[in-house]
Formats: C-alpha cells, structure tokens, sequence
C-alpha cells in the first residue's frame, strides 16, 4: 500500500532521513520505533505531505532548505511532492505528534473541522464510528479541547484524523507522556481501528505495549533503518529490549 | 442620557472600524495596515459608481465592498504570500501599500464637500435630550448584525471554521486537508470587504477626506490592542471603554482630548497587559 523507497531528507545540510526504504502492506499494524532525534516525526511529515508545506514556506521567505530525494509511493502513485490535501483526498491521515488540537474549539467542533475536505454525506456515520471508538470523545463532546486532558486530547487527535476516513493512518508517538492505564487503552483502540479495516504506521519511541500488536515493526537510528523484522522478532531481540521496551 | 446614547453609537462606529482588522490579523496573523486606505478607497469607489456612472446606491455599495476584497486578496497572494511570518516586513508592506492607495487618491483630488455619500435614510429624532440621526442608528443595526453574522460564520460554515482551525494551530490544519494560503488570503479579502462595510456606514455622517484613511487605521489599533487583536469579543468591550472615555472627555474636558484618549489608552495596556484584555497572544509569556 505503502512504499518508502530510498528517502533522503535534507533541513540545510543536516540529514533527517538517510537512505530510508519501508512498506506497508495493506490491512497491516507497522511501527517505526526509534529514540529522538532518529527521524521519525520527519518520516512521518513525509508521507503525510507536511513537510512539503514547510518546504515551500521556507523557500518563500529565503529561510531553511529542505532536500527531499527518494521516493514515496501510496497505492502504487508518486506522492513525493504532492501537497497534503491531495494525499488526505487519497486516503493517508496524520495524527501529528504531542496531539496540537484547536484548543478554543470545542471536541465535537474539532471533528467538524476535521472533515472539511469531505463532500459525501456519511460524514455522520463517521461521528459515530469515532464516538464507539473513543467513547470518552462523546461524553466530554462540548467541552473545550484545550481543557481535557492529555490523553483526551490524544484521543481527540486521532478522532480526527479518522473523520477525514483514511485508508492508512500515521499515528506519530500516540503513547508520548500518557498514563500505563491510558496507553493501553490507545493500544486497544488502535487494535479496533485496525480490524474496522484501516491500515496503521506508528511512530513511537516506547515499545512494550505497542510490539505485541504490531505486523512488522522498523528500527530508525540516526535516519537510518538499522533493524526490521515481525513485532514477535523484534520483542525477542535483546536490543530491542533494553533500547525500547525498558527491560 | 445623552453620555449613554452618544457613547453606544461611538463605541458601535469603533467596533465597525476595527472589527476587518482584526479578523484578518486573528487569522492570517497578518497585521493589515493598508485597512484605512481599503475603508478610505471602498467610500470613493462607491462614490464615484454613484455619481459618475450613475449606478444605484445598493449596487455600487455592493460593487465597492467585492472589489476591495478582491484587492486585498490580490495584495495576500501578490505582495504577503513571500512576507509571511516575518512581522516587521508585513507591517512595512502594508503600509506602503496604504501610503500608495491614500497618497493616490489625495492626488487626484478625492477630498472635500464634494465627496459626500448618501445617507440611508435622512432625518433624525429627538431621544429625551440626546439628537439622533437615522443613518447613526443604522449604523448600531450594522455593527450589532456583523458581529452575530460573524459569529455564525465562523462557527456554522466550512469556511468560517477553516478560518478558525488555522488561527488557532496552522499546521494542524494543514495536515487535516486546510490550504493554509488560500484561507489566509481569503480572511484578507474578508477583513478588506469589512472595511468597506464599516466605510459605508460611517462616511455619509460626513464629507470624504482622505485622511481619514490614516485616522481609521489608528482608531482600529488602539480597539485591537487594548481589547486583544485577534479576539471579538475583546474587539466588542475594547470599543466600548474607549467610545465611552471617548464622550465623557469630549463632554466634560474639551474636544482636542479625544486622540489623546486613543493613543494613551494604547500606552497604557501596552505597559499593564501587552496583549490587551482578551488576547492570548503573548499570554504564555505574560504569566512567566
């Protein structure tokens, strides 16, 4: 579904991403599990076109230059340099990283916004499929975003990710700075999200609860893929183990 | 009595001259100088429509108010668009943009009794002692009717609630599909076509001068920042202190005291809040 083919990303002459080649197969759970500073929120702006945005403004007022070589291929097209609406039009869908939500809106407007590309008229069914996911979403639903909690406003952050009805969703380190209780219950959530047929890439840096759910998982180091296997070989390798699992 | 009466349409004609600014500026982050100069240019524009063409006042109204939000669309995509985020350079921009529009239309002689605008409807009535003229209560019914309609806008329709998606996190809502450029460019164009609306209100209680661009463009300042720039209601109670302060001066000390009000009211939120009463612009900054 997915092909990260040889990706280079340049911010001046500072390497993001080096040489970076991933898949993601449809129907599949793939983690990309790295420390800081490995690359993943620039893997992840990658597919979603973000860093296609940032390119361009920084262009415009002479600021950082961006490099991006390689290829990225969703369904078997070229989206490199597609803009990002193109690729929500496509079906790819990014929760961004520290969930930034509208925190004057309140929960229901933030999943209003959210559909803003959509013309179809099952944007209802979505709320719904989004309120059975995250039924916490419904109760709180006219509350400010910015007075939740964090792990409200991760859910939220999903939430909306999912009203724009993507076939393959970025999940960029959806467990960062939540509860044990609250990461397992974003863990089981993903799990649902997953069998309701929608494809997942997440990004994390802690990876005992995601590997036990996860297909395929890859190691980014430095922007580097140093390892990949199934989520089974990676939580039995001892690397693994001591680097991200805390064991 | 009268302190009340005066002071409502004052505080009222305030909110109108400030409220295109600072929709664009909440959401663009774009703080549009050339605001004056669009008010300015939307009064002549309708003039001339109506008196050299021999347009009905309604259409050239109309015309004038779609022409200016298309300039200031053009002046986001044409002049902006490379500037943005870089504050100092967007103040300049704008302004020189205004300079041109306003020091063109001294130029070719657009000021003076001549350049007078119609009013709705003549006449006026007495409330107790207080002298009311139809067009200022008009003009309360406009600003009352604005900012609802902005208010529905903004939180009803597809666009109005991209406005408010990227003001409040851009990047977010460009990752959700929002084309942070064209909804930029389109508050401009909205904040440009409030500038005529207030414009049209306003002119016809007198003569057209072409500094009036610079004055409007002060008045709209002084309201942003000490109600907060990007904020309504901040916009609404702003207006108000200062149409009120505004009178009472007027009424008890003497006339030349009114800019004087203006200016040190901007001096002082400046030193006590910089970010006015409602904003949030630098709140995180304030509280450290």
């Amino acid at each position: 579904m997915l092909e990260v083919k040889n990706l280079m990303v340049f911010f001046e002459n500072a390497l993001a991403l080096n040489d970076l080649s991933l898949d993601v197969y449809r129907g599949e759970i793939v983690s990309a599990l790295g420390s800081n500073s490995a690359g993943k929120t620039t893997l992840m702006n990658t597919i979603s076109g973000l860093i296609i945005d940032m390119k361009v403004k920084e262009e415009r007022k002479g600021g950082e230059r961006i490099t991006i070589m390689g290829e990225v291929r969703f369904e078997g097209e070229e989206i490199l340099s597609a803009k990002p609406s193109l690729r929500i039009r496509k079906g790819i869908a990014l929760s961004r990283e520290r969930h930034p939500i509208f925190p004057d809106s309140d929960i229901e407007e933030n999943l209003r916004i959210s559909t803003y590309l959509r013309r179809d008229r099952e944007i209802n069914k979505t709320y719904d499929f989004v309120y059975d996911i995250f039924p916490p979403l419904k109760a709180l639903k006219k509350r400010r975003a910015g007075f939740c909690s964090g792990g409200e406003q991760q859910m939220l952050s999903i939430g909306m990710a999912l009203m724009t009805k993507p076939k393959l969703l970025l999940l960029d380190e959806p467990l960062l700075g939540l509860s044990p209780a609250m990461q397992n219950s974003l863990i089981q959530a993903i799990k649902q999200i997953h069998r309701e047929g929608i494809t997942v890439l997440v990004a994390e840096q802690f990876a005992r609860p995601l590997l036990p759910i996860v297909d395929r998982g890859y190691i980014i180091e430095n922007g580097m893929l140093t390892l990949q296997g199934t989520g089974q070989e990676l939580r039995e390798n001892p690397e693994v183990r001591s680097s991200f699992m805390g064991v | 009595m009268e302190i009340l009466i005066y002071g409502i349409t004052n505080s009222v004609t305030l909110a109108l001259m400030a409220i295109g600014f600072s929709l664009t500026f909440g959401i663009s982050g774009v703080p549009n100088f050339a605001h004056g100069a669009f008010y300015l240019l939307g009064g002549i524009l309708t003039w001339i429509f109506i008196n050299q063409l021999g347009i009905p006042y309604l259409f050239s109204a109309i015309l004038s108010v779609i022409i200016v939000g298309l300039l200031g669309f053009g002046l986001y995509w044409g002049l902006m668009l490379r500037l943005r985020g870089l504050v100092v350079n967007e103040v300049i921009a704008t302004l020189a943009a205004a300079i041109v529009i306003i020091e063109v239309l001294r130029y070719l002689g657009f000021s003076g009794f001549t350049y007078v605008l119609p009013e709705f409807i003549k006449g006026s009535v007495n409330i107790g002692k207080a002298w009311l003229d139809y067009q200022r209560i008009f003009l309360v019914g406009i600003g009352v009717g604005l900012i609802i309609f902005l208010y529905i806008f903004t939180h009803r329709t597809r666009v109005g609630l991209s406005f408010r998606a990227i003001a409040q996190n851009e990047r977010t809502a460009i990752s959700l599909g929002i084309d942070s450029d064209w909804t930029a460019a389109l508050s401009m164009a909205f904040g440009s076509a409030l500038a005529v609306v207030a414009g049209l209100a306003i002119l016809p209680l007198g003569s057209i001068d072409t500094e009036v661009g610079y004055d409007i463009l002060i008045y709209a300042l002084a309201v942003g920042i000490v109600g907060g720039l990007e904020s309504v209601p901040g916009i609404v109670l702003a207006s108000f202190i200062l149409g009120f302060c505004q009178i009472l001066v007027a009424t008890f000390f003497k006339a030349q005291w009114l800019t004087v009000v203006t200016l040190g009211a901007i001096v002082l939120i400046l030193a006590v809040k910089p970010s006015g009463i409602f904003g949030k612009y630098k709140e995180l900054e304030e509280r450290v």
